[in-house]
């Protein structure tokens, strides 16, 4: 598998992915502690946080068509009134309704050849959602789950997981399954701001540290007397906890100098993109903006052209901002949906749910940018070429990251590989 | 006379989707404006005749359709108008008309103008016999309440072509005076928008039709009503008839048996009543009362009505949408007694 190094230097050769491994493995008492040495380098130190991978995941939920966005058939009974337009990598087209996009595939791949088979909302969200089917007995992590648990730092106080789902249709929130509780989401609904994570008015800041100090002193007496990872553990918590407190600021837009924020324009997804910068420009590794709702049974084409519109750009808006600030680099950029939509259209001039041959992107970090992956048929009925599963998409998000995606976790006794038994990265859409 | 039954006398199935119908200047002969972007034509009189379709010349649906003089002038989802010949079916002229979708085409009683509107939120005047631009007005924002891109569907002309109205997405219509293409009446109609704000934060609905009465003076306006679930074009068919001048709402007519978009009007000639079309998955021909909007008589289809021709004085109706043409006679109290 690919490794990433911190730098040039053979001093520096470790993985980030193999140091952070052991890095957690440390927090339980059983560290390396010649890796764990890194961390009083400051230049390493450094290193380690200008190579924090991240994640933004852009959540077309309710299905996107794949007609009206990266696999347009103009011309086809089935592939409606829009024409394609070229981009920018010769000889790939795209919907009209992405002009900005069309200027900027040269950090995306489209993957052209998802066959997903499950059609229906629910069950669809959690396919691509966990990277394999529901299995009676298992609650398996979330994407957010498994890139927090591989990417985050070990004593970040920052959240690992954020999820934006400010619609209330389809709202579905991740879980971190069997991983520790720490990896499930913050999860924003009624505003684009954590709740509760404000100093309350009539506790003083003095008072607020007072206190903080004095629950420590109480706590260190008790663990030296006590020591177990369950006292650490509470420790731990309340540190992340005066870490959000500290970090309400990042999901605050009005920060954001008025060019940037018209950049990525006036609309809700616009500003939620904008913090899922923020984010991970401080360290956050997963963070997923649902943009709902695209369920388009009636009126398909005028409900694309509207969500469309915000899509074109704020994608594009997103993937500019981090390629100028050097974060794209080291920021995979995923559009998917819980499946697509039917190449039939049906008599409200609507298209139903479709899993049969359906598109995503992928952006960024890891990813050969401008490659085209997998084909449908003229009409866009089935895949002919690169038909790829769900579990398939997670190996090659995973490979993209340098993620080994044949790690396993284990359950009780049993081995769980990250991604799907028999999935495998497609190397094509890798950089 | 108010229609007390519609009668089918032909149909036809279809594997496209029909957007737009006009009448040729020979009894039983129609144009289509198809989903496979072509012309077609159909001369129902003759029962062995099958559609035949024009030349190509359109790169996306055909959405106008209009019969002046001898011309057929057809406008599209890709922007053109083209003029045909209608004996060699082939483009004689193509023009790039506007800047986003053209939804419809409509020409001007004494036949020598023909009207658009299009996405790009304007209306714009032709002339036909040399397909020059004429004059372009709008009074309707690009943009919708919420910051997406509007849509300017519906267009009317008065029967003497005195006075035109246009009809956008949010609602909003405004009335012109053809001579001078001064606005000279706007009326609101917002219900017919719906703004999801909280579940799926997108919209749906607009000002689909609109029609003058008669003498000019009234103007109805159709759509769909307010929508709970907008993933589907649940709401009821809504009908609005205004005094225009007085900015008067003369009533509303909601119809939650079949429910869907009213996609095209017309009044009967002595203004006792409105005829409709429209429909969701499935379609309706619905007959109003013009003083009251109390339906009078309606007729469920099996398919989405995108649009129809009625001839007043035969008392026929010919409609066209979602796989499906058909013909109806109109009959009226009279006729059953």
């Amino acid at each position: 598998m690919k490794q990433t190094h911190f730098c040039g230097s053979p001093d520096h050769r470790i993985s980030r992915r193999g140091f952070l491994g052991a890095a957690t493995g440390a927090t339980a008492l059983a560290a390396d502690m010649t890796v764990l040495d890194v961390l009083s380098r400051p230049a390493l130190a450094e290193d380690l946080k200008r190579q924090q991978k991240s994640v933004i995941l852009l959540w077309l939920a309710g299905g996107a068509s794949q007609f009206e966005t990266w696999d347009p058939k103009p011309g086809w009974p089935t592939g409606g009134p829009f024409a394609k337009i070229p981009t920018n990598v010769p000889g790939t087209h795209i919907s009209e309704l992405l002009p900005e996009m069309s200027r900027r595939l040269h950090y995306t791949a489209i993957i052209r050849s998802l066959n997903t088979k499950i059609a229906d909302h629910g069950g669809g969200y959690r396919l691509m959602d966990t990277g394999r089917r529901d299995e009676p007995g298992v609650e398996f992590p979330h994407l957010g789950a498994i890139i927090a648990q591989e990417l985050a730092q070990p004593d970040s106080r920052i959240p690992d997981y954020v999820e934006m789902y400010t619609s209330t249709e389809g709202r579905r929130k991740g879980s971190a399954g069997f991983l520790s509780g720490r990896f499930n989401p913050m999860f924003l609904t009624e505003s684009m701001i954590p709740e509760n994570i404000r100093r309350l008015e009539s506790i003083s800041q003095i008072d607020h540290h007072d206190r903080a100090a004095l629950r420590r002193l109480l706590a260190n007496r008790f663990s030296r007397d006590l020591p177990s990872s369950a006292v650490g553990c509470h420790n731990a918590a309340y540190q992340r906890v005066r870490g959000l407190m500290a970090s309400a600021s990042l999901f605050d837009v009005e920060r954001e100098p008025a060019a940037m924020r018209q950049h990525y324009g006036p609309t809700q997804f616009g500003e939620q993109c904008m913090i899922a910068r923020r984010l991970v420009e401080a360290g956050v590794p997963f963070v997923k903006v649902a943009r709902a709702w695209w369920d388009s049974h009636g009126q398909n084409f005028e409900t694309h052209r509207e969500l469309c519109a915000d899509l074109d750009q704020v994608m594009s808006a997103l993937l500019d901002d981090l390629e100028q600030r050097g974060m794209l680099e080291n920021t995979l950029v995923i559009s998917l949906a819980e499946f697509g939509r039917t190449p039939k259209i049906n008599g409200s001039l609507g298209r139903d749910h479709f899993a049969s041959a359906w598109s995503c992107t992928l952006s960024g970090c890891g990813i050969q940018g401008g490659a085209l992956y997998g084909k449908t048929d003229e009409d866009g009925m089935t895949v002919v070429d690169g038909e790829m599963g769900a579990g398939d998409l997670f190996a090659t998000i995973f490979t993209a990251l340098d993620i080994d995606y044949e790690k396993e976790y284990m359950l009780g006794s049993r081995p769980i590989p990250i991604a799907d038994f028999g999935a495998a990265p497609r190397e094509a859409i890798l950089a | 006379m108010k229609p007390t039954s519609l009668k089918q006398t032909q149909e036809g199935k279809r594997e496209d989707i029909l957007f737009c119908i006009a009448a040729g200047s020979q009894p039983g002969q129609y144009f289509f404006g198809s989903s496979d972007f072509g012309v077609h034509q159909l001369d129902i009189s003759n029962e062995m005749a099958q559609p035949i379709r024009f030349e190509d010349g359109h790169q996306s649906y055909v959405t106008g359709l209009a019969v002046v003089g001898g011309n057929l002038i057809s406008g599209s989802y890709d922007r053109q108008l083209i003029w045909w010949d209608i004996e060699s079916r082939k483009p004689a002229r193509t023009i790039p008309a506007h800047n986003r979708w053209i939804r419809r085409v409509l020409a001007t009683p004494e036949g020598s103008r023909v009207v658009t509107v299009a996405d790009d939120m304007l209306c714009k005047v032709w002339n036909v016999e040399t397909a020059e631009f004429v004059a372009a007005f709008t009074d309707h924002r690009p943009l919708t309440p919420h910051d997406y891109p509007s849509m300017l569907y519906a267009v009317a002309i008065s029967d003497d072509g005195s006075l035109l109205a246009t009809g956008d997405k949010v609602g909003h219509v405004s009335i012109w005076d053809m001579e001078s293409f001064a606005k000279v009446g706007e009326l609101e109609a917002p219900t017919m928008y719906t703004w999801d704000p909280v579940q799926r934060r997108h919209s749906i609905g607009g000002i689909r039709s609109l029609a003058f009465s008669p003498d000019g003076e009234k103007l109805a306006v159709g759509g769909i009503g307010a929508i709970g679930n907008i993933d589907h074009l649940g709401g009821p068919a809504r009908l609005e008839v205004f005094q225009w001048r007085l900015g008067k709402q003369l009533f509303v007519a909601e119809d939650n048996d079949h429910k869907g978009l009213i996609e095209q009007i017309a009044w009967a000639s002595d203004e006792r009543w409105i005829v409709t079309a429209g429909g969701d998955h499935k379609g309706f021909v619905t007959f109003h009362d013009a003083e009251t909007g109390e339906r009078l008589h309606q007729e469920g289809t099996s398919s989405h009505i995108h649009g129809f021709v009625f001839d007043r004085d035969a008392g026929t109706l010919a409609a066209c949408g979602h796989q499906h043409w058909a013909q109806w006679n109109l009959q009226s109290e009279a006729e059953v007694g």
